[in-house]
């Protein structure tokens, strides 16, 4: 008699698959961490999504220096000029993709992530810039490392959009 | 998830698809040397990216792979007699050389040359590192020999192995690159199997069971690095290789051999599963070739006289509920092949992956779906030549490596993920 792993596994068998969604959208807030990574989720924020944010910390770097007091709002913003506040976001996200640009400052990245951590949310780090020299693109994953549990280096913007698509954003 | 499109052009290998038009640019292995121990030995049938082929070795011991097909009426040249520098027809005698041109009608006379007009469809066939590799591609375009580091160090180091795995070959191929499974279904084998056990890794992958991950372009493909906490807040790196389309290197575990995979297309529904161990430095032990042969490691044993694993669907893998009860084993499937195997084929033959849930881990999976239709993207419109052709990008290693934690691996790592000749790979 055919087994019952040898049976289930035919093509014939593959007809009677549950045909019904098996998982609900997951909130996946995006965010760019410099200006070139804006220009890019600008572009794919154009796109059909089911439950993908976008925003932008690009103005991270334009914070007050170490010496003055630090604000946790005002750098944080969706991609039509609104402040948000990070804490809230976080709080609705199921996954935070942080997008960063080989040779560009990434230490919004570090506020973040440690928002993620304290809120218990997982992390991804994708840093663009398939051209960057080694030193370069070195040095914007070590800003990242600590703070993405995925991280992902020299992928081009093709692949924000089919990583987002493979993870149903 | 991918759409379904995508997963079509990714699982379909057949001639004049985009896939197997990639596939066709590479050395692929076909079978294994000792599958044609000696001149005139028995024909072997091979099917491999939906092509029926045969393979044989004549008197004067030059290899062929050739249409399995005799020209005249459709007979299987399996039947064939192998005699004479050539294979002959049992059916009305028609004759063929290892180029797959005919040599010989005898019906026809000699002078009028019409055996010269019919010529089978032939691949060349080459050994090397005890496997027999063919180059299925317009003859122009044929790439040079492959350097895989398995296949060129000398032949008491290496043992290679094939198995039959009844799924398509893209689903078996993403498990190689899956770092993330580790921990869990093969937890009960990595202080058990002679082949895995005593390295420190194993306690650093046994204790940290949610690692984090690191997806790199490289030249080929990608290195996949999983990195796990160590002592003293040192990390501990276990970097994969894959290369592109279908080769993956392990890293390795204290000074074990080194293994990895081929996942080569059969068919749309099967593939063979290639398995390497080798050491650079000294001969596989006795005892580790014993392990092998036992199927131990990623090796399996056999239906036998087949390459079809002992535990296999026909027999549900030999599942044994009390063991997986026990904590002896985490599925219940005994050694780590099947273990891989006997979920990747539950899928089914193809995996629809409109239905999958992909999660930030699976970045790996991900980043080699988009790498292989990129590259077959510009292979069919461009001709440009994928990752993976070009020799270099063959003389990769696997690595394990405990780093400080402001170290990158790719940096840290960087000799250690090249073949460095005469020099152990890097591990821990």
């Amino acid at each position: 008699m055919i087994s019952e792993s040898a049976r289930m596994t035919t093509r014939a068998e593959a007809r009677y698959r549950i045909d019904a969604p098996n998982s609900q959208p997951r909130a996946v807030k995006v965010i760019a961490l410099d200006a070139a990574s804006e220009q890019v989720i600008k572009r794919l924020v154009q796109l059909p999504w089911q439950r993908a944010s976008f925003l932008t910390a690009s103005a991270f770097a334009c914070m007050p220096a170490r010496s003055e007091p630090f604000s946790m709002t005002g750098w944080l913003s969706d991609l039509a000029g609104r402040t948000k506040d990070l804490i809230d976001e976080i709080a609705s996200a199921d996954l935070v993709v942080m997008i960063a640009t080989a040779g560009e400052s990434a230490q919004a990245g570090s506020l973040i992530g440690e928002a993620c951590v304290a809120r218990g949310v997982m992390t991804t780090g994708l840093v663009l810039g398939t051209a960057a020299s080694e030193q370069t693109l070195s040095k914007t994953l070590g800003q990242l490392r600590p703070y993405s549990v995925m991280l992902v280096a020299g992928g081009d913007e093709d692949y924000i959009e089919n990583m987002l698509v493979a993870l149903r954003a | 998830m991918l759409r379904k499109e995508q997963n079509d052009l990714l699982t379909q290998t057949g001639p004049g698809t985009p896939m197997g038009h990639m596939f066709r640019c590479y050395w692929l292995p076909a079978l294994l040397a000792e599958e044609l121990p000696e001149n005139e030995c028995p024909p072997v049938r091979v099917k491999i990216l939906s092509e029926r082929l045969l393979a044989f070795r004549d008197t004067d011991g030059r290899y062929g792979l050739i249409d399995e097909f005799c020209a005249h009426r459709g007979v299987s040249l399996w039947f064939g007699r192998n005699e004479e520098s050539g294979l002959r027809c049992p059916y009305h005698g028609w004759k063929y050389d290892v180029t797959g041109q005919c040599i010989e009608v005898p019906s026809e006379p000699e002078e009028s040359g019409f055996c010269r007009r019919i010529k089978l469809k032939s691949y060349p066939l080459v050994e090397r590192g005890g496997v027999l590799w063919t180059y299925m591609g317009p003859p122009e375009k044929q790439p040079p020999l492959p350097e895989w580091e398995f296949a060129t160090v000398p032949a008491d180091r290496s043992f290679i192995s094939k198995r039959l795995q009844e799924c398509n070959w893209m689903q078996a191929m993403e498990g190689g690159i899956d770092s993330s499974h580790v921990s869990f279904l093969h937890r009960g084998e990595l202080n058990k199997d002679p082949l895995f056990k005593g390295s420190k890794g194993n306690q650093y992958n046994l204790t940290d069971s949610k690692p984090y991950f690191e997806v790199v372009e490289s030249p080929g493909g990608l290195y996949v690095g999983a990195r796990r906490n160590a002592e003293n807040g040192k990390y501990y790196w276990r970097i994969t290789q894959w290369v592109m389309p279908a080769f993956t290197m392990i890293p390795p575990r204290a000074d074990h051999p080194v293994h990895g995979h081929f996942w080569i297309p059969i068919d749309d529904d099967n593939c063979w599963t290639w398995s390497f161990d080798y050491c650079v430095t000294k001969p596989l032990s006795k005892e580790q070739l014993q392990a092998m042969h036992d199927g131990k490691g990623v090796h399996v044993k056999y239906v036998p006289g087949t390459f079809r694993p002992l535990a296999n669907k026909d027999n549900d893998y030999l599942m044994d509920r009390a063991a997986q009860k026990a904590g002896k084993t985490f599925s219940g499937v005994e050694g780590i092949s099947m273990q891989d195997a006997s979920l990747q084929e539950s899928m089914g033959p193809i995996v629809d992956r409109t239905k999958e849930n992909l999660v930030s881990t699976d970045n790996g999976i991900i980043m080699a779906r988009h790498r292989l239709l990129r590259a077959a993207k510009a292979l069919v419109e461009k001709g440009v030549m994928p990752p993976g052709v070009d020799p270099a990008h063959q003389r990769v290693r696997s690595a394990a490596l405990v780093l400080p934690p402001d170290q990158p691996f790719k940096e840290a790592a960087k000799d250690a993920l090249m073949v460095q000749p005469n020099v152990a790979h890097v591990s821990v």
